[in-house]
């Protein structure tokens, strides 16, 4: 998983505005650095960054809440939560599934067939999953996305 | 679980004391859960546990650097019991599906006990260790 990263700028003595714009827009930034690949299932790495970089953002957006115009933050957040989910969506599945293919490798032979029954469901879960998660992260939408954090950015109130 | 609000912040004020403000109630809404989360069977309290591990984690990523080392170790404290939980919940979640499957059905309620005393270990361990209070220490009044 991705370390989140340090933001730079920030200063304990500078008022809250300062640092809420400064924390909003890296890891803002986070977030769309880590959107190559994220329909890939069989790299499920680059979607999991997505999804915590998405929790950061999240965060931040929580922390420095009264610093935002309400309704901008309401708008914003609500795009950032819809797309946390999708990506949280297909993460249980890639999860489960790396899970239960290790476990089955070693399970009794008894339990082998159920265990690849409920792979074969995940599995289905899981492409259905991506295919819910395509649109939110489909290029043009994540650049609308960006330009609108970027304004709440802009938009924050001292 | 919806985060509990914190009153009294003040975006013209410096972060230091907004950070505090938000800090001192993320902490308590941890504690606020330990007790019935070290029931083995509180599912719901564990989980509660988890996002409050989380929550705190993630303010203490964006502010902690106003709070010298403490806020670091109470980072990495919070790091550790979001881990153990979400192995927990883990289990919670795939055990409806591993019905049916004996060796998976036995499998999760021994990974679970295993990562339930883990996390009992781990939060009797930071509080002797003095992480939590620590952490309160370092936040200015």
């Amino acid at each position: 998983m991705a370390r989140a990263r340090e933001i730079p700028g920030l200063d304990c003595d500078a008022p809250f505005a300062r640092a809420a714009a400064r924390a909003t827009e890296v890891r803002a930034s986070e977030v769309f650095e880590h959107s190559d690949g994220i329909l890939d299932m069989e790299d499920i790495e680059p979607l999991h960054d997505m999804r915590v970089a998405t929790r950061r953002l999240r965060a931040a957006m929580e922390v420095f809440e009264p610093c935002f115009p309400r309704k901008r933050r309401r708008k914003s957040l609500k795009r950032v939560k819809a797309l946390a989910d999708a990506l949280g969506e297909r993460r249980d599945c890639d999860v489960a599934i790396e899970f239960l293919e290790g476990f089955a490798a070693e399970a009794p032979e008894d339990d082998r067939d159920a265990l690849a029954a409920l792979i074969d469901g995940l599995r289905e879960e899981q492409r259905m999953a991506n295919e819910e998660l395509a649109p939110f992260v489909a290029p043009k939408r994540l650049e609308k996305l960006h330009c609108r954090l970027r304004k709440l950015v802009k938009a924050v109130q001292a | 679980m919806k985060a509990r609000r914190v009153k009294g912040l003040d975006p013209s004020k410096p972060l230091r004391g907004n950070a505090a403000l938000i800090l001192r109630t993320r902490l308590d809404e941890l504690r606020s859960f330990a007790d019935d989360a070290l029931e083995p069977g509180a599912v719901e309290a564990q989980h509660d546990m988890r996002i409050a591990a989380k929550r705190l984690r993630y303010v203490l990523e964006i502010t902690g650097f106003c709070f010298g080392a403490e806020a670091e170790t109470a980072r990495g404290a919070a790091k550790d019991l979001q881990s153990v939980l979400g192995g927990i919940h883990d289990c919670d979640v795939m055990l409806p599906r591993a019905e049916g499957i004996d060796s998976l059905t036995t499998f999760l309620h021994a990974r679970r006990e295993l990562l339930f005393q883990r996390f009992r270990d781990l939060w009797r361990e930071q509080a002797g260790e003095g992480v939590w209070a620590g952490l309160e220490y370092a936040l200015p009044p």
